[in-house]
């Protein structure tokens, strides 16, 4: 739900500019009120993003160490054109 | 200037886009430094100056005429009409019209005393441009012939991004009016538009010898220095955090401008003139770049090349609303958008056999696009200028940002002013014979007569005595 519909009458709404100033509301993010809705589901993302990668590391390394290569087999990849 | 408040106003504003430009440089930079870090050893050289090139190229034709260009457009012509002249016609007059402002030939381009705000605003918009020609520039690298490849960064550079640029990244915009288009930072008017480019010119370039084996199956044909390409993609990073700065104007006191009497209300605005705050801004580039690298990485499975283009993905697919998102708004776009675009880059290759060295089209393009049309949906309903709001398709008021609008918008700015005309020209010199490079000279490399002529020389010095 938009929280800003009219720039102009979101600058103005109710306030008496003569003996208050300019006063505004000053959230203007789409959905004021959720934020710890938004907090919520940016933590879901990043645990869900730690479980995995870290999973996805586990096995990526598990098949690397299972192959057993040497010290010096790493130089047989490196690209040199 | 005759008052200090107007006086520092002015001063402030003059100095703010002079440090963006400066900051923005670094995009350039960045640029260089990462196609040459992704570029294989034999093409180092040409593969540099081909970027480096487009430098000198787009601005003396951004100064002959994109900026004009970009203030005369804004109606379509004959779309909507301006709400400074009342006419769908060319914009030049009215205050910000071309004629005044942006004319090659008008004294006011030039050194003019009563005027501090019209050059630092030129060379902001400038090196929007170069930044348009150099997102392409990467995706062709190896195979291009420098001579296409800087006609190619002029019609980006110089015309197609900013006929974009004037239909909806301007204050009296068509597509605002018309669309409800809105795009704060680019996602569309910059990215979209050349990620759309690109693809059109690599759809007739055609692969590198060797990306595809015969049976059609693509090679990854990594950085030669990933290093380089780190590096490159920080100074980006950097460059386009200064990109989000030029992007406002700093101070402006909305009261007078909306017609609001006896109101004072200084704020920072969009480049729609919208307030916004450069705090919130700075919070939203930070979380979207934070979106895209853990997507990248979570998505490339650690992939150093694809995590730092993801960080840049995220920033883009966010781009378009991050001066209005909540910060974890702008997050979980980067992050939705950043997939899609790495997803995309892998089906678009194998499906089409499309060649994208850098992944430019997807990193810019596709996260641009999908920035645009996510926007849509988030912002529905949010007005898409403050000097009013209307309905869609009317054109004589501005509409309010809208799902369809926005579809819309993004397909104009990656098919119609991108894939397109990138397609025909990209065609025009294929049939030309002036496209791409002869195939001897993409296998020997295009630096091999520099190599070898530095190979004689040093030989010639190691073996001297005298």
């Amino acid at each position: 739900m938009a929280t800003v519909t009219n720039w102009i009458e979101h600058l103005t709404t109710d306030v008496d500019t003569a003996t208050e100033g300019v006063q505004v509301a000053g959230s203007v993010y789409p959905h004021v009120g959720s934020e710890l809705l938004f907090v919520l589901a940016g933590i879901v993302f990043w645990l869900v993003w730690t479980f995995y990668t870290a999973a996805g590391e586990e096995e990526e390394q598990g098949k690397l160490a299972r192959k057993r290569h040497g010290s010096n087999d790493y130089k047989n990849n490196i690209t040199e054109w | 200037m005759t008052d200090q408040l107007g006086a520092l106003t002015t001063i402030f504003t003059e100095f703010y886009y002079w440090i963006t430009v400066v900051l923005m440089f670094l995009i350039h930079v960045g640029f260089c430094v990462y196609e040459v870090g992704a570029s294989r050893y034999k093409h180092h050289q040409h593969t540099l100056m081909k970027n480096t090139m487009l430098i000198p190229l787009v601005t003396v034709t951004w100064f002959f005429f994109g900026w004009w260009l970009y203030w005369a457009l804004p109606t379509g012509p004959g779309i909507a009409p301006s709400i400074m002249t009342e006419s769908t016609g060319l914009v030049l007059g009215g205050g910000f019209g071309a004629n005044e402002l942006a004319n090659p030939t008008n004294a006011l381009m030039a050194v003019n005393l009563n005027d501090h705000i019209m050059g630092v605003f030129w060379a902001a918009f400038l090196l929007f441009a170069w930044t348009a020609a150099s997102i392409v520039s990467g995706a062709v690298i190896e195979r291009i012939t420098t001579f296409a490849f800087g006609i190619l960064a002029i019609a980006i550079g110089s015309v197609f991004w900013t006929i974009d640029a004037s239909w909806g990244w301007h204050f009296d915009g068509w597509m605002l009016k018309m669309l409800g288009y809105h795009d704060a930072y680019a996602s569309g008017v910059i990215h979209a538009v050349c990620g759309g480019f690109a693809l059109g010119i690599l759809a007739v370039l055609g692969p590198r010898i060797g990306k595809f084996s015969s049976s059609g199956e693509p090679r990854n044909i990594g950085p030669r220095n990933p290093w380089l390409v780190c590096v490159g993609l920080f100074l980006i990073y950097t460059g386009f955090w200064g990109f989000y700065a030029a992007c406002n104007i700093p101070i402006f006191d909305l009261g007078p401008e909306y017609g609001m009497e006896g109101v004072t209300f200084f704020t920072a605005t969009n480049i729609y003139v919208t307030p916004t705050t450069l705090s919130g801004i700075t919070m939203n580039f930070l979380l979207s770049l934070a979106g895209g690298l853990l997507a990248g990485y979570w998505i490339s499975k650690g992939d150093p090349f694809w995590t730092y283009s993801g960080g840049l993905a995220g920033i883009i697919a966010a781009s378009a609303g991050n001066d209005l998102y909540h910060p974890m708004q702008s997050l979980i776009i980067a992050g939705v958008g950043t997939a899609i675009a790495y997803k995309l880059h892998y089906w678009v290759e194998r499906k089409f056999k499309i060649d994208d060295a850098v992944g430019a089209v997807a990193v810019h393009g596709y996260a641009g696009v999908v920035g645009l049309i996510i926007c849509g949906f988030v912002l529905w309903g949010y007005p898409s200028s403050g000097y009013g709001v209307g309905s869609m398709w009317v054109g004589t008021d501005y509409a309010p940002i809208n799902p369809l609008g926005m579809f819309i918008g993004a397909i104009i700015m990656f098919g119609v002013l991108g894939f397109l005309p990138g397609w025909i020209l990209a065609k025009i010199l294929h049939a030309a014979g002036k496209l791409r490079i002869p195939r001897d000279v993409e296998l020997a490399g295009l630096d091999y007569n520099i190599m070898e002529q530095a190979r004689k020389d040093e030989r010639a010095v190691a073996s001297s005595n005298r």
